[in-house]
């Protein structure tokens, strides 16, 4: 933790984030010295990649999962969905509800979770639980550009990548992981074991990217745009 | 002679038939070089448009077929199916998508290719759509186009993605090439369309099946890489090409697209057979020329060798009545001026024998009229009339030049019978050569016997004179030999055969000395006439006289008849 090369500003933030952590998780393995893995993410051409998701699964022991008990929310608003990718951890919960004036009719096909919410406006009744991991890919089966994803893990320690292509995964216990990253372009998950008391606690991993092969959305041709 | 104008027009027309043939066989042999060439060039376009259109109208219904496809896995329900297991409720919905987009062929694939359902009667391996799913994971739009084989049929494909909204499989649609396929491509274009399958065996054609048994045969033979080649089937000449079927995957069989060479020359052999006949007819028109312009040329040459002919003969009055302005025309004139000019001549020459002894007018057209003279011997007569001043006082002149030429022209005669030459007349003298200008032996002799005969002649003339009541005439004959000289003399421009010397002054005073009365005779010859002539007349010597100019006295002799 000590050859840590993180930014002055973010060393002295470091002691507030873990006694917030500690608060939350009294139990298990909340007194053992944690520390934080800084995942750079780059494409082919070296240029950051953006909603990725990276992730560590604990090799020494089996993780301790806390499911939060607020749902994720996932909203349809302008005829897509928002954020494109959300995680949650197994047996998270989402509610996607339709901030637009028109309806949609939400699905998934993928193996993780298949479920569908047949036209609808406005809240949801029930939150989705995702009780596997897995990805699992949102559509609406009236607007084919609508797509979203809900990466469903088995372990809590994982980040989403910013602009800048970077995921920072804090809190962590000593020990070997299976760092594994995902995007939903991504050709084939990257994994990679990463020990975070002895190797270094950025990770650069370099993804190779495919054309988004999702249905586009066409200009509007007129009127009829109902929000 | 008739072979002449038969040769030129002979000539003339090969010349003529060689020139036109020529230029016809060459037009002709140009002409169908250049429809072959255009021919090939057109059909090689058409093949080139065909081809295109066979890409596009297969794209056109693939992409057709792929949207109508696309649209029916837009159903939840569908979609569903695709995300399922349910293979055999899937099966049944591809049927469903095949009737409603109108395709012949329907396959449901999961996503690493392998084949879950199709409208197909018996199982369809995976590998049949193995190279489509490759080429479609890595195309960016997800799709890829190809041709597959089923149940011995040809058929175009589409490979297309089934969203969710992610692909979560894929989708094949097709539409089957058959001859009724092929038979619309070839109403568009009018190119026959063969296609066959990898092995080389015809999946589907336009042909009639003569033709297309021996295109399969000739199908090994032939390549890929040419725009087009030459092959006959059942009988006509036909340009084929040929293209791997593949749409950018692996190949699923040859097209083969034809165009008969024979049907599209048909307009440039019947323009051909035009262009013949207007040869041959120009041939013919160039004989009839020919032989008319032969005419036209050899005619007016055989008259002149006619007209030739008669000028030989002496016959000067043939004038060539020819109007041509030409060449031809101008031999035409000059002939006639030449004509002329042998007329001219021939009068000129006439009057020359009339005013000249033949002999002289001979030697003269000979030898030409040149000054120029010989010494040699001559024998001259002088002849006189006697009493012809008291004559002409009597008569009128017209009678008395009548009665004149009478008299030389008995003397003439006499003297010209015995080889004598006029040499001229002096009034109503008479002057001849004897051995001048034609040599003879015997000049003396015959110049004395011509003397004799004169006696003789103008006895007879006086008989005829007396029946006329007029008075009879009397001659006095003078005959030398001596050696003078004989030529043309004169000026330039007049000239006299004739002789010079003393020879001629003694024989001129021999023929004075028959005035004297003592002598009794009309005849005086001189010794060296005598001694020439050889002494076979009746002589009389005479003695000598002196002849002025003449230092030696000259001995005379009196010849009686
Ligand atoms: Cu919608």
């Amino acid at each position: 933790m000590n050859s840590n090369p993180l930014p002055a500003a973010r060393r002295r933030l470091l002691p507030s984030f873990l006694f917030l952590c500690l608060l939350g998780h009294l139990g298990g393995a909340a007194l053992l010295p944690a520390s934080v893995v800084r995942v750079e993410i780059k494409d082919g051409k070296g240029q950051p990649v953006a909603d990725a998701v990276a992730s560590l699964v604990p090799l020494d022991r089996a993780p301790v999962i806390d499911v939060p008990a607020e749902p994720a929310v996932i909203v349809q608003d302008n005829e897509e969905f928002s954020p494109t990718v959300t995680v949650v951890v197994v047996g998270g919960k989402v509610v996607i509800p339709n901030r637009d004036k028109v309806q949609h009719h939400v699905y998934s096909l993928s193996p993780a979770k298949r479920f569908d919410i047949p036209l609808y406006k406005g809240e949801m009744k029930d939150p989705v639980v995702f009780d596997r991991p897995g990805i699992v890919a949102l559509g609406c089966n009236i607007h084919d550009w609508m797509a979203a994803y809900v990466v469903v893990l088995a372990t809590p320690h994982f980040a989403k990548s910013e602009a800048a292509g970077t995921a920072q995964i804090a809190n962590l216990p000593p020990g070997r992981y299976r760092l594994e990253v995902w995007h939903q372009r991504i050709t084939a998950p990257v994994v990679r074991e990463v020990n975070v008391s002895s190797d270094p606690a950025t990770q650069v991993i370099a993804v190779t990217l495919r054309e988004l092969r999702q249905i586009r959305r066409a200009p509007e041709t007129g009127g009829g745009a109902y929000r | 002679m008739k072979f002449l104008p038969q040769s030129f027009g002979a000539k003339l027309l090969a010349l003529f038939m060689s020139a036109v043939g020529l230029t016809q066989f060459a037009t002709w042999a140009f002409i169908r070089e250049f429809n072959g060439t255009q021919a090939r060039e057109l059909i090689n376009d058409e093949l080139d448009r065909t081809t295109r259109n066979f890409a596009r109208v297969t794209a056109d219904r693939n992409t057709l077929l792929a949207a109508a496809a696309a649209t029916a896995a837009r159903d939840y329900a569908v979609k569903s199916l695709f995300a399922g297991d349910d293979d055999a409720t899937l099966a049944t919905a591809l049927k469903s998508i095949r009737i409603s987009s109108t395709a012949d062929l329907v396959a449901a694939l999961a996503l690493d290719g392998k084949v879950r359902a199709a409208t197909l009667p018996g199982p369809v391996p995976d590998a049949a759509f193995a190279d489509l799913v490759r080429r479609a994971h890595a195309s960016p739009d997800a799709s890829a186009k190809g041709y597959g084989l089923f149940g011995g049929e040809l058929h175009a494909l589409v490979l297309a993605p089934v969203h969710a909204p992610d692909i979560i499989a894929w989708m094949v649609v097709g539409f089957r090439i058959d001859d009724a396929f092929a038979r619309r491509l070839k109403e568009q274009t009018g190119i026959d369309l063969t296609f066959f399958d990898p092995a080389g065996r015809p999946l589907a054609t336009t042909l009639a099946p003569a033709v297309a048994r021996d295109l399969t045969a000739l199908l090994p033979s032939l390549h890929e890489a040419a725009s087009s080649e030459e092959a006959v089937l059942a009988g006509t000449t036909a340009l084929v090409r040929i293209r791997p079927l593949a749409a950018g995957g692996a190949r699923s069989g040859t097209l083969a697209l034809q165009y008969s060479l024979d049907e599209k020359l048909v307009p440039a052999e019947i323009a051909q057979s035009r262009q013949l006949l207007v040869a041959v007819g120009g041939m013919i028109a160039a004989i009839f020329l020919s032989l008319a312009f032969a005419r036209g040329v050899t005619r007016p040459i055989v008259e002149l060798v006619g007209h030739t002919r008669r000028i030989t003969r002496g016959d000067y009055s043939i004038r060539n009545r020819s109007y041509r302005t030409d060449e031809l025309g101008r031999l035409s004139e000059a002939f006639d001026q030449m004509s002329l000019g042998l007329a001219e001549r021939d009068r000129v020459r006439d009057l020359l024998d009339k005013n000249v002894s033949p002999e002289v007018a001979a030697q003269l057209l000979r030898d030409g009229a040149t000054l120029g003279g010989e010494e040699r011997e001559v024998t001259i007569l002088f002849a006189d009339l006697r009493g012809f001043t008291t004559l002409s006082e009597n008569l009128p002149p017209r009678e008395l030049l009548t009665l004149l030429n009478r008299y030389l022209d008995r003397m003439s005669a006499e003297i010209e019978a015995h080889g004598g030459v006029i040499d001229k007349f002096i009034g109503d003298a008479i002057m001849a050569l004897f051995g001048a200008p034609v040599p003879q032996g015997d000049a003396a002799r015959r110049a004395v016997a011509a003397a004799l005969a004169m006696e003789r002649a103008l006895a007879k003339l006086n008989t005829e004179l007396a029946a006329e009541g007029r008075p009879p005439l009397a001659i006095g004959v003078g005959v030398n030999t001596a050696r003078v000289v004989a030529g043309n003399i004169g000026s330039q421009r007049r000239l006299n055969y004739s002789v010079i010397g003393d020879g001629v002054n003694v024989a001129s005073r021999l023929q004075s000395l028959t005035r004297t009365a003592e002598y009794r005779t009309n005849v005086i010859v001189s010794a060296a006439t005598l001694r020439a002539a050889q002494p076979t007349f009746n002589t009389r010597p005479l003695g000598t006289v002196a002849v002025k100019g003449r230092a030696e006295p000259v001995e005379i002799f009196a010849i009686d008849a």
